[in-house]
């Protein structure tokens, strides 16, 4: 026997009425700026042909032309090979340097407060600004990183960092780097200092070392957050423009040219919106392959 | 009727007044984006156009805008785009075709019938047409240029080079690159004008880029052009743009630069230590590699009244007065004929110089329609390459011919 549904008392149907109310700005709000412009994405994706007119594009042919064109591209998989190089290449010492942070500020220290809003500077530079000074501070002629290269005797002529294929990719790296690396120091720092000091007091009294205190006490206390900004931190930097747009613009001959860059390149540079949705699709595809793959992990730590 | 409501009518009548006036005195702003607002030469001059046009009429303002040429293409096809254009449209000439044919550009043909210009500017003003209509009207057709800094040449015991092997040896000379010193000066990043650094040096060995309607990029004349290039480039500044190498030579880093007429007007401005030993002269090649440079528009999408100003600022500059500024400010030949007067061209011996250049130049830009339709397409696949002729050791005619393979299939020629 079914039960029957019961109904609810007018009580009850207002009080439902009033928390759908109050949900509906954010239900909009994911609409507006979630939802739509990522249909907007789809939709221009099966638009074909060059649009030099962007109020125009819903008059462009449909088709399966441009998955066909950039998913058969070479330079598509030479950008997300870029685009992954780029992504662990800056993660994995960001987080190395971020643990080593926030290890350091989580002891004390005279001035260690100072030196907390130092470290965490980089995180507040608007990212073309960084691009700016690192183009300087790599400058082939004028750099201070070839200047202290040559006078350690690491180099005999100067390297054009940003104008040659097999450096440029390292040239944007350094500064999405020094960029990323305050976020993982700011979480880690707040998740040791939830560790109780007692745990090691108790391990310094049976003998433990410094790294088995880390691997028995600090590590488990901060392997959440840190699980977690590392997929924040990874899906950042996957998708990072600025930087890069302002320091090569992709070059030089595409050796910087990430999914995100060629995106804007086929939109902006060669006008076909088709193909530049095709590829933020393909950017969306891979975000979720990420998350999908560290979803158990991340399921583990907090659900 | 009431005393206070006379009063009330009076003061509404009084502030209507006021406002209507108010908007009918409000001026008019003319849009002018251009990456010449902050160069040598052609900034003066813009800014006493402006200057004499808003004497003209004093409800117009025009707000100049400095884009840097590097991205200033992309930026006005972007606004194209969007339906947003400028009021007053300043394009490099090789860029105009990809603009008339998305016909974002007004015909000037009604406009220049109450002109003199057919008549007296020169065959290059015919670049302006497109599919049997004038869509603009050209500022300059010019030379390339040969600049050179006679005290770095003279302490490196080398005469002023007359071929393409002098030149290279010249350079080659002249290099201490662990001292800041470079023989040559080029663009060596990503910079539209590599593209015309590279078609510089094969247009002056007398080869071609183009072959009618089809792409000659593995020429084997092409290729030994491409290679005089390497070597050239290999002493020039890494990661410079064309601004960047210009103010090296004006400050004495670099020995020798091509560029068009244009820079002789920087060297005016040059310090007192490098002034003296600037020069200019004919470029060392065979042929002298030159071309249209940049041209003005009306864009097709805009008010009618606005338009008949865009028209007037124009027509300024085809006028024998501006004509001839032009050339007295920037150093490079106007379009017009006979834009100087003897005297002035006693007076300026470097503008029969350039003038020179301009009538023997022979076009290294691109000339099939469906290329210049695409041209800004074209410039970065080229660019692409460009960057690995400058960077990487791989044979030329490896990357010439995956350029050429590239182009035909992303830029077909016909």
């Amino acid at each position: 026997m079914t039960a029957r549904r019961k109904r609810l008392s007018p009580a009850a149907r207002r009080e439902r009425v009033f928390a759908y109310s109050l949900l509906m700005p954010a239900v909009l709000a994911v609409f507006a700026l979630i939802a739509y412009p990522m249909y907007l994405v789809f939709s221009i994706s099966f638009r074909e042909g060059k649009s030099l007119n962007f109020l125009a594009l819903d008059r462009r042919p449909l088709g399966f032309g441009n998955y066909d064109y950039v998913l058969n591209d070479s330079a598509t998989w030479h950008s997300v090979y870029v685009s992954l190089v780029y992504t662990f290449g800056t993660i994995i010492p960001a987080f190395a340097i971020g643990l080593l942070t926030a290890l350091l500020l989580n002891r004390v220290f005279p001035f260690r407060r100072w030196l907390r809003s130092l470290i965490l500077l980089p995180w507040a530079v608007p990212g073309v600004m960084v691009s700016i000074i690192f183009v300087w501070l790599f400058d082939a002629q004028f750099g201070v990183v070839n200047y202290l290269l040559r006078s350690a005797g690491l180099i005999t002529s100067d390297i054009a960092w940003y104008t040659t294929e097999s450096t440029a990719l390292f040239a944007v790296i350094v500064p999405t780097l020094w960029k990323s690396y305050p976020f993982f120091t700011l979480t880690l720092l707040a998740a040791m200092q939830s560790i109780p000091g007692h745990l090691y007091e108790a391990a310094r009294v049976d003998g433990a070392s410094m790294w088995q205190r880390f691997r028995h006490i600090t590590w488990p206390g901060i392997r959440s957050p840190a699980t977690l900004a590392l997929v924040l931190n990874g899906l950042w930097v996957f998708r990072e423009f600025d930087i890069i747009f302002a320091a090569t613009g992709g070059g030089p001959a595409k050796a910087t040219e990430t999914l995100g860059i060629r995106a804007y390149n086929e939109a902006f540079g060669y006008f076909y919106m088709g193909r530049a949705s095709v590829i933020g699709v393909l950017m969306l595809a891979i975000a979720l392959a990420a998350v999908f793959i560290a979803r158990r992990q991340l399921r583990k730590e907090f659900f | 009727m009431k005393p206070t409501n006379v009063i009330v009518w009076l003061a509404a009548a009084f502030c209507g007044l006021f406002i209507s006036n108010a908007f009918a005195q409000k001026p008019i702003e003319l849009e002018f984006p251009s990456w010449q607002i902050e160069e040598a030469g052609a900034g003066e001059y813009w800014t006493e156009l402006i200057k004499a046009f808003e004497a003209k009429h004093p409800n117009v303002k025009i707000r100049k805008q400095q884009v840097p040429f590097r991205e200033y293409v992309d930026k006005l096809t972007v606004r194209f785009a969007g339906n947003n254009p400028p009021d007053i449209v300043h394009l490099p000439t090789r860029n105009f075709i990809a603009f008339a044919s998305q016909n974002w550009l007004s015909p000037l043909d009604a406009d220049l019938a109450s002109t003199d210009v057919k008549a007296t500017y020169t065959k290059l003003a015919d670049e302006m047409n497109y599919e049997g209509k004038t869509y603009g009207v050209l500022m300059m057709g010019y030379g390339m240029m040969f600049y050179y800094n006679e005290k770095m040449l003279s302490d490196a015991k080398v005469g002023i080079p007359k071929t393409s092997d002098e030149l290279l040896k010249a350079i080659a000379a002249t290099t201490d690159a662990n001292a800041g010193r470079f023989g040559w000066g080029a663009p060596t990043n990503e910079h539209p004008n590599v593209f015309v650094e590279i078609s510089t040096w094969v247009t002056g060995e007398g080869a071609s880029l183009f072959k009618g309607n089809q792409y000659n990029f593995t020429d084997p004349a092409v290729i030994k052009a491409v290679d005089k290039f390497r070597a050239a480039v290999k002493n020039a500044p890494k990661g410079t743009s064309s601004e960047q190498a210009r103010q090296l030579f004006i400050d004495g880093k670099i020995a020798m630069l091509r560029d068009g007429p244009w820079v002789a007007a920087a060297l005016k401005k040059a310090p007192d230590a490098t002034k003296p030993y600037l020069k200019m002269g004919m470029m060392p090649f065979a042929k002298i590699p030159g071309g249209t440079s940049n041209s003005l528009h009306i864009p097709a999408k805009i008010d009618p009244e606005k338009r008949k100003l865009v028209w007037e600022f124009i027509r300024m500059t085809t006028t024998p007065e501006w004509q001839s500024k032009f050339t007295l400010l920037t150093s490079s030949p106007a379009p017009r004929r006979n834009a100087l007067s003897p005297a002035d061209l006693a007076a300026h011996p470097e503008i029969a110089l350039v003038n020179k250049a301009a009538a023997e130049s022979v076009n290294l830009f691109p000339e099939a329609v469906a290329v210049r339709e695409n041209y800004n397409e074209f410039a970065k696949i080229f660019v692409e390459s460009g960057l690995k002729l400058i960077t990487s050791d791989r044979p030329t005619a490896d990357i010439m011919r995956d350029l050429q393979s590239e182009m035909t299939k992303r830029v077909p020629a016909k």
